[in-house]
């Protein structure tokens, strides 16, 4: 569900290549304490007293600031403008980590305030959130973590204990659904539905990929034919999935044909729907045979594959359920991604045409009697 | 500015750690619950994730009071938590793709190991220490 956008990739190399500078610069400092150079044995000595707590923090605000600092080039405007300010002051309360006394509260607003302001962009769409901004706010996030157990809480009051112990998870959870409303309410023109990532396709088909397209479909009909029966399908090989009281399709796979390419003689898998009165053959699903690998699609626009992202999937009763902004899923269930897969719908599939990622739920109530999830 | 020992922050820096961990748990678990409305597999696990997260932040706060047994049980989640990613990594699903799940998990659970096989190498007899502000 959540990607590297295009113009984002080179913040990761920077925040390595900060940090592999960090190392050159703290060894330099070193040679230049030695030659007694009393800014650079009192930067020194401020390091070497810090806890291993206190560096960590500092580096992990380095490594924003840098992120931050690497992201300017593609953002302009207030949000540009704002990325400047927000790297300086990050590597600056980096550095006042070892030379100043009172870095840790102004650490503390500057992280949150980061963080709030990045939840306020993506609810309102001016960012769309996406892996390195996500990444970097599980940086701020520990970051903050630790700024917050540094001060020495022996003095602290019940409401400050208080405040201590509950703050940093409520800050982790609203983070996690703040970045979830925004990436849902805004997605973008790729995401056919939560979950599903749609292939990158031009926006107008042609009149050859309209023929195309119309070609596809009628091979796929005339090669179902012979499957209106589930028993046909299974003697041809097809063996059916795991039944879910989630979903009405019921999808027969063919592993022997796991390698062909949208192949209508040998489509992946037939997917019946669980009517009233019994299955009833509704469609064919293609699959690549690996992740991020899309298929051909001969009609552009009109034969668009999808994967499915961002899922967590339960062995446990075949049940789906949607991973977290910070890609962690309930315990028993696992993230996984799908095969490319172009869906055909043999039936008509109203609004959504017959190459849609998923059966229309006009179509999908009048065969069920039931609406979707 | 050392306000406390290298093991003391060590353990600390754990500690941190296991509550983020706890926390994203905790939304894990808390945002399956919708989906088990009509996936009654989801009901339970949704419910094991909270109980999971809630001893998580036990633990947590245990560790930072030098509980040899939260020490344990922690070292026990983690390598219980990286084995299955680790296994799950190897097969050809797309579980670690990018960033966020490798630092979330591979990179977290990993750290919070080390973090405490250095905090025990350093400290042989963990003391109850202070009682815990959080």
């Amino acid at each position: 569900m959540y990607d590297i956008a295009t113009d984002h990739a080179s913040a990761l190399g920077a925040a390595i290549v900060l940090l592999a500078f960090g190392l050159v610069f703290l060894r330099l400092l070193r040679v230049l304490a030695r030659r007694q150079a009393g800014w650079a044995w009192r930067f020194l000595a401020g390091f070497d007293a810090a806890s291993p707590m206190a560096k960590l923090a500092a580096a992990l605000m380095l490594v924003s600031g840098a992120v931050h600092l690497a992201l300017v080039p593609g953002h302009d405007g207030i949000t540009g403008l704002l990325f400047i300010i927000d790297g300086l002051g990050f590597i600056a309360l980096a550095l006042g980590a070892f030379t100043t006394t009172w870095w840790r509260r102004p650490a503390a607003l500057w992280l949150s305030t980061t963080i709030v302001a990045y939840l306020v962009w993506v609810i309102a769409g001016w960012e769309a959130p996406d892996q390195v901004g996500i990444a970097c706010k599980l940086i701020e996030l520990i970051a903050l973590g630790l700024v917050m157990r540094l001060k020495n809480p022996s003095r602290a009051g019940w409401p400050r204990r208080l405040w201590r112990a509950t703050a940093f998870p409520l800050l982790v959870s609203l983070t996690t659904l703040g970045i979830w409303i925004g990436g849902l309410v805004h997605p973008d023109a790729l995401h056919a539905h939560a979950g599903a990532v749609l292939q990158p396709v031009a926006s107008v088909a042609t009149p050859e990929e309209r023929t195309a397209a119309a070609r596809l479909l009628a091979d796929t009909k005339a090669s179902l034919r012979r499957y209106q029966d589930p028993a046909a399908a299974v003697s041809a090989g097809y063996k059916p999935g795991p039944v879910s009281d989630a979903d009405p399709l019921l999808h027969f796979q063919n592993q022997a044909n796991s390698h062909a390419v949208l192949d209508p003689n040998r489509p992946q898998a037939l997917v019946y729907a669980r009517t009233p009165v019994g299955l009833k053959l509704v469609g064919a699903m293609y699959q690549m045979p690996r992740v991020g690998q899309w298929g051909p699609d001969p009609g552009g626009p009109l034969t668009q594959w999808h994967q499915h992202e961002g899922i967590c999937f339960s062995p446990f009763g075949f049940e789906f359920s949607l991973e977290t902004p910070f890609w962690t899923c309930p315990v028993g269930s696992g993230s996984i991604t799908t095969p490319p897969m172009l869906h055909v719908w043999i039936i008509d599939n109203g609004k959504s045409g017959p190459f849609a990622a998923e059966l229309d739920k006009a179509a999908r109530r009048q065969l069920t009697g039931r609406s979707s999830p | 500015m050392n306000q406390m020992t290298a093991t003391e922050s060590r353990v600390e820096i754990a500690g941190v750690l296991v509550v983020l961990q706890a926390s994203l748990s905790l939304v894990a678990g808390l945002s399956a619950i919708p989906f088990g409305i009509v996936e009654p597999g989801f009901r339970v696990l949704s419910l094991v994730t909270i109980l999971v997260a809630a001893m998580m932040f036990w633990l947590a706060r245990n560790l930072r009071r030098g509980r040899r047994w939260a020490w344990r049980w922690l070292v026990l989640v983690e390598v219980l938590s990286l084995t299955v990613t680790v296994l799950l990594t190897l097969l050809p699903i797309g579980t670690i793709r990018g960033p966020v799940p490798l630092l979330a998990n591979l990179v977290i659970p990993w750290a919070v190991l080390v973090l405490l096989a250095s905090g025990s190498s350093r400290s042989a007899d963990p003391r109850p220490g202070p009682a815990d502000p959080a």
